[in-house]
Parts: structure tokens; C-alpha cells; sequence
């Protein structure tokens, strides 16, 4: 995103070189990974264990009145998003649209899913319309609706692949990405397809699997131990969310292109890119494209490599995982052990947004008195700055450490109890874990020599 | 010359990834035992 640059400091003074809290980071899964080995012989995730939330207060938490609040307002934040992308300035910074989608949407809602469990369902404002018109139509019409198409099996959740790789590109191709008025515009698109999808599919079934934020939020949300079910929020045990996850077609593509294009945002601002890049972009300009499309296409080209680079590092390691015996097809294990990559998605995201939520995000109370950009002050804090001194360059690296360490051990955690639920043998569920240890140490090493690429 | 003057750089680089080397190579000693003990143990 060229609105807002990610680290905006450089670190100084930190007791031990930068790499060496790669190798301790290595040392810290290995550790994790024996202790897990010798402490937990016995799968603990794999039975659903699900409870209200004490004192009755998951009844009105999810009620019908609460949830047709939710909806209200993430329908009004829609059009508010649309209409100061059309109507506000078309400075970035200045116009409610960009912030809003990029910072608070795209990265808070990940904070409040994984504390507070599946927010984004309630607020899902093409939820709410679609709710609303299933609910109208037969009223009016006076006719029941005609029943939607049954939900493909073999779409799975690769309409939601389409999806996040679309926003990516949005967020890390197209160079005028960040424009009020391009974003108004894809916003009204991404709405009528989805709009077009429910009214073909049903709106729970599209929601579930096809509807791209949906099916991302609700990932990052398994973590949380909140979780409701049938308007009750209740309390699950942690990770046992993840664990419940149903892998279906494209769910390992999904996180791999949540995990490759955040990875690719860091290779973006390193020299490995920033040196090669220029000769792809000299090879397109030669095809004769304009300067403008040379760029979108390498940065196109730059970002597919770095998702396949991701999925083929995790395909590797399951191809592995097999090799250990047990019966398993690689494709079987890929999906066994896709839920482990939700914690490394989320120690990437962390990681590599932590400063720009922190920062860009304080700006929401400026732009939301002024979200035009016109000189309006609706709530009385048009006026509000930024504070960039609330972390420091040192802090903010701890706190990524801290971000991807606890995230592969997380992970390290899930694939460890998956095989020991999976392989008779422990022995050999232990031995299959060689290989997703080898694949949490890759990703680890990986995120944190690109944070060090990025805020160097 | 620009790879020896770019040394620091890109040897500070190859540093994060010394742990998944040296994981990899003890990976693969590992499977290269197992394999030679496992026809050992089928022939006692």
C-alpha cells in the first residue's frame, strides 16, 4: 500500500544482531516441539466442547435485536465507504474509504475476531441485506422465493481464494490502488457479485464458503475462545475452533494466498525485489507496455510466485509428512494440517501490520469527523493526530518476534495434536511432525528476515 | 565485485536461514537412517 509506509523508524541498540532472534526463535520451536512430544500424548483439540457463556449473557449478546443493530451499522459503514469514495477528496490520506478499508477493516477486524470470536458475521452488511431480502421479498411478491441452487462441493472456498487474491492485487498491484474513487467503484462491484452469489446460492451458504471476508474472518475467529451457536455466544476451549475447521476445495490455496501475499508486501520493500524488479518491468516495457502496466504486471507476476512459493513450501512439507509411512495421501495431509496455517497467517499479518494498525489507525477518528476530506467536523475530533511516539523502533521489534514465535508454536501445537489424532502409531505421529516442524521453522525464519528487509 | 562488496548484506540475509539448513540436513540424515535400519530389520 503506498499510502502508508509500514515501519517508520529504524531500530538501533537491540542486544544481539537482528538474525540471531531468528535462530533463537528456531531454538524456541524445537524446544516447544520436544515438550510437546514428551507432555502431550494425547490428542485434546478434536472434541467439540462448547459452553454458554455464564450468567446468561450469551442469549442477548446474539440475539435478533443485537444483531439486526450489527447489521445496521456495517451496512451504514458500506455506504459511507462508497460514498466518500465517490463524493470525498481523492487524496488517500484525507478520504475516509482508503483508512477505513485497508487499516481498521482489513487489519482491526482481525485483532476483534481473533479476541472476540466471529464479529464479522453479525456486521456482514451483504448478510444483513440479504437477510433482509429473503425475509421482504416473499412479503411483497406475495409468493414464497424459489429455492436456491444447491452449493457446488468442488467450488469449496476457492470463490474466496478469487477473492482475497482480487483484494490483494488491489491492495499491492494496481498503483493507483489506494484512489477514494477505485475503491468506491470495487466496493460496488465486489457488492453486486456477492449480492448476484446469495441470490443464486442462499445467503448462509455463500456467506459460509464463498463470501471472501467472510470466510477470512471467520478463520482468524477460530482462534478465539468465543464462539455462537444456534444465538447463544458461548465459550470454547482454545484452539479447539481451529481444530473444527472442515477443509474443503481451496482451503489450502486460501491461506496460502492470505500467507504469500503479506509475505510478498515484505519482499516488496527489500532489495531482493527492489533489484529484480526493474529488469522484469524492462522485459514487459519491451513488449510494449506503458511504464504503468509494465509495473501492475511484475508486481502481478511478483506476487503470484511469492502465493505459489508459500503453497509449494507447505505442499513439500506434507509430500514429506508422507514419506514417514501411515497410509496418507499428500493431498489428505495438506488438508489434515491446513488449520495449523491460521496461526502463521495470523503471526504474519501481526507482524507485518502491527505498526501501520497502531498508527494509520488512529487516524479513523479524524477521518470519521471528516470523511470527506472537506473540512467538516461532525464529532468534534476532525483535529486529531497521529502519535507516533505511542511504540518505539526496539519495542515494535520485540513485538514481532513475540508475534511469530507465538503464532508457529501455536501452530506447532495444532499439527502436533491433529497427528496424534490422525496416526495410530505415536511414534510415527511424532516422526510425521519432523516435517511441519521443518515447514514452522522455514515460515519463521522467513517472516522475520523480511520484517528485518522491511523496517532495516 | 559487487557480490563481494555486497558481502555483509546478503551474508546477514543467509544468516535467518541457517536453522531450516541445518533442520534439513538433519532431516535428511534422519530418513537416511531409518531407510538402511528398516531392510536391516526385515532380513533379522
Amino acid at each position: 500500500m503506498s499510502l502508508i509506509a509500514h515501519g517508520l523508524v529504524g531500530r538501533s541498540d537491540l542486544p544481539i544482531p537482528e538474525w540471531l532472534f531468528g535462530w533463537g526463535a528456531a531454538m524456541v520451536l524445537v524446544v516447544s516441539f520436544v515438550a510437546l512430544a514428551l507432555l502431550w500424548p494425547q490428542p485434546k483439540l478434536q472434541r467439540e466442547h462448547w459452553r454458554p457463556l455464564p450468567g446468561g449473557l450469551g442469549r442477548p449478546l446474539a440475539s435478533r435485536a443485537v444483531e439486526l443493530i450489527c447489521g445496521a451499522l456495517g451496512v451504514f459503514l458500506l455506504g459511507m465507504v462508497i460514498w466518500s469514495g465517490l463524493r470525498g477528496t481523492q487524496s488517500p490520506t484525507a478520504n475516509f474509504a482508503p483508512t477505513f478499508i485497508y487499516v481498521i477493516f482489513w487489519l482491526g477486524l482481525v485483532a476483534v475476531s481473533v479476541l472476540f470470536g466471529d464479529v464479522f458475521r453479525a456486521f456482514n452488511p451483504w448478510r444483513a441485506v440479504g437477510r433482509a431480502c429473503a425475509w421482504l421479498a416473499p412479503t411483497v411478491s406475495r409468493a414464497d422465493l424459489p429455492k436456491p441452487l444447491e452449493y457446488p462441493q468442488r467450488l469449496g472456498n476457492w470463490p474466496a481464494v478469487a477473492g482475497i487474491f482480487a483484494f490483494a492485487v488491489m491492495e499491492l498491484v494496481v498503483s493507483d490502488g489506494d484512489e477514494p474513487h477505485n475503491l468506491a467503484v470495487a466496493t460496488m462491484v465486489y457488492s453486486a457479485a456477492t449480492f448476484i452469489a446469495m441470490a443464486l446460492y442462499g445467503v448462509e451458504a455463500w456467506i459460509e464458503r464463498g463470501e471472501a471476508l467472510s470466510v477470512y474472518f471467520n478463520l482468524f475467529s477460530r482462534l478465539s475462545p468465543f464462539e455462537t451457536r444456534d444465538h447463544v455466544v458461548g465459550l470454547r476451549r482454545p484452539l479447539s475452533g481451529l481444530a473444527a475447521l472442515k477443509p474443503v476445495a481451496g482451503t489450502v490455496p486460501l491461506l496460502a494466498v492470505i500467507i504469500g501475499s503479506v509475505t510478498f508486501d515484505g519482499a516488496a520493500e527489500g532489495p531482493l525485489w527492489t533489484g529484480i524488479a526493474p529488469d522484469i518491468m524492462n522485459f514487459f516495457d519491451d513488449l510494449g507496455l506503458s511504464a504503468q502496466r509494465a509495473f501492475e504486471v511484475t508486481f502481478l507476476v511478483g506476487l503470484t510466485a511469492t502465493i505459489l512459493l508459500i503453497h509449494g513450501f507447505y505442499r513439500l512439507g506434507t509430500i514429506g509428512a508422507r514419506s514417514v509411512g501411515g497410509g496418507f495421501s499428500a493431498l489428505q495431509l495438506a488438508r489434515a494440517f491446513v488449520h495449523t496455517l491460521v496461526p502463521i497467517a495470523l503471526a504474519y499479518v501481526a507482524a507485518h501490520y502491527f505498526t501501520l494498525l497502531l498508527f494509520q489507525g488512529q487516524a479513523f477518528w479524524a477521518l470519521i469527523s471528516d470523511p470527506l476530506g472537506n473540512g467538516s467536523d461532525l464529532f468534534g475530533t476532525a483535529d486529531r493526530q497521529v502519535d507516533y511516539a505511542v511504540i518505539g523502533a526496539n519495542a515494535t521489534w520485540y513485538w514481532q518476534v513475540a508475534f511469530v514465535v507465538g503464532g508457529h508454536v501455536l501452530a506447532l501445537t495444532l499439527a502436533h495434536d491433529r497427528a496424534l489424532a490422525l496416526y495410530e502409531d505415536t511414534k510415527l505421529a511424532v516422526r510425521s511432525q519432523y516435517w511441519m516442524l521443518a515447514v514452522m521453522v522455514g515460515f519463521t525464519s522467513l517472516a522475520l528476515w523480511l520484517l528485518s528487509q522491511a523496517n532495516g | 565485485m559487487t557480490l563481494f562488496a555486497h558481502a555483509g548484506h546478503w551474508l546477514t540475509s543467509v544468516a535467518y536461514f541457517i536453522p531450516v539448513l541445518v533442520f534439513l540436513i538433519w532431516l535428511g540424515v534422519t530418513q537416511l537412517r531409518e531407510r538402511r535400519r528398516r531392510p536391516r530389520g526385515r532380513g533379522d
